[in-house]
């Protein structure tokens, strides 16, 4: 087990370097200097009206009126390109959100442990919803999104009843089981 | 044969790695890295004299060697810490805690350990013990080197090629320990060796000449507002969150 864990810690050790060293994650880049890829990123994101047009199943519906099946899957092509380019840009956002912030951060006398560690895992969650939100529209489509979305909330509310009726019968249980 | 010509490559390259850094006066810039070199030398030498004179003290005189080597490469790791993050104290507020926990984790479970079996000490071959050492070592530069990557901390070339070639050495030295067998020289054996050779190498290249580190501007308002800095980036991350969450409601 300590023999397995140590070669895990050793391969991982290696790999990060590797990745530093190819990536240059450590090089002597100047500061406040931009490249090409974050000036990319500094753009601003889509107008919302924009976005839930590309989530919205009003057009869909106008296209299948067509009765046009090469109609239809253009549109679902196009419609998927359009939502995956908004999630790379969304994500791009939030990594420019935080590395303004570590760069404003790393030099400051009072940074805050626990702020840092809430904001990091506040940046890992939301990445991680662009990761799922990717995946999900390479499968099902934009189209289908928001009836996936639906879909899953409905299930967490009908489980969380479950388990509270749940929890309920138990402690009724064991008010029963007291009482005797 | 292949151990001797591994031993003498390493002599060789000590030797011109350290004439290196003192003709590029590296030794004033990166001294704890420049002792470990020097020591690592003297070391080989000392024990190559056992080996021949006294055969019965080498074992002895390899895992002490070996041990304080261990010691020196983990104040390696702070002087890497003390030069790179000198003009950040936010980083370096960062990686204390960071390394702080580690330590305290590792010290937890090494107690844990020691309390379910305590015999485990007096079981536990010097091997086992170097393994177990690398590997909290390993952890130790893993977080590091996130947290400098995460705050886009710049290196100079010297401390990169110090950081990169440390943390290659000890990725490969785990890696050889777990597959180490007790006796008998196997491909892990001469791979355990040869890994330093890499190492010098890389040091060479990275150290032949003295570069300065990249020295941040002072910007001095960003300094004192760290909780303004703070409440913005969470502010502008959950404005982005409830952007996907209606996004995908709509």
């Amino acid at each position: 087990m300590i023999a397995f864990s140590s070669l895990i810690a050793g391969v991982a050790l290696l790999l990060l370097l590797m990745a530093a060293a190819t990536k240059g994650w450590l090089a002597s880049r100047q500061l406040g200097a931009r490249s090409a890829a974050s000036e990319e990123d500094t753009s601003e994101p889509c107008p919302e009206e924009f976005i839930t047009r590309v989530f919205s199943r009003a057009d869909w519906e106008f296209v299948r009126g067509l009765k046009a099946g090469g109609i239809e899957r253009l549109f679902e092509q196009e419609r998927k390109k359009v939502a995956l380019v908004w999630v790379r840009q969304t994500s791009a956002l939030i990594r420019k959100v935080i590395s303004e912030h570590a760069r404003a951060a790393r030099q400051s006398k009072n940074l805050e442990f626990s702020t840092e560690i809430n904001i990091f895992a506040e940046f890992l969650m939301l990445m991680a919803v662009c990761g799922i939100l990717s995946v999900a529209v390479q499968i099902a489509g934009p189209l289908w999104l928001g009836v996936l979305a639906h879909f899953a909330q409905t299930l967490s509310q009908r489980v969380t009843k479950l388990q509270e009726s749940f929890q309920a019968g138990v402690l009724a249980n064991a008010r029963e089981a007291g009482s005797a | 044969m292949l151990s001797q010509a591994i031993w003498w490559s390493s002599i060789v390259l000590e030797v011109f790695l350290l004439t290196r850094a003192g003709s590029g006066r590296l030794i004033f810039r990166y001294p704890v890295f420049c002792g470990y070199i020097s020591f690592v030398l003297l070391q080989s030498i000392f024990r190559s004299f056992v080996h021949r004179w006294n055969e019965q003290l080498y074992g002895s005189v390899y895992w002490t060697t070996e041990f304080l080597g261990l010691i020196l490469g983990c104040w390696i790791v702070f002087e890497i810490y003390q030069v790179a993050l000198a003009a950040y104290p936010g980083t370096a507020k960062m990686a204390r805690n960071v390394l702080l926990f580690l330590f305290v984790l590792a010290l937890a479970k090494a107690v844990a350990a020691l309390w379910s079996d305590p015999h485990l000490l007096a079981e536990t071959t010097a091997p086992q013990m170097e393994r177990a050492l690398r590997t909290v070592q390993a952890i130790s530069i893993v977080a590091l080197v996130t947290v400098l990557a995460s705050y886009s901390i710049p290196f100079g070339r010297n401390l990169r090629g110090i950081l990169l070639g440390y943390g290659l050495f000890i990725g490969g030295r785990v890696i050889c320990l777990t597959f180490l067998p007790p006796q008998g020289h196997h491909f892990w054996f001469y791979a355990y060796s040869a890994s330093y050779i890499g190492t010098l190498s890389l040091w060479l290249a990275y150290l032949w000449s003295y570069e300065p580190s990249p020295v941040p501007k002072r910007s001095l308002q960003l300094e004192h507002d760290y909780q303004r800095i703070a409440a913005a980036t969470r502010r502008r991350l959950q404005e982005t969150s409830g952007y996907l969450r209606r996004a995908v409601r709509s």
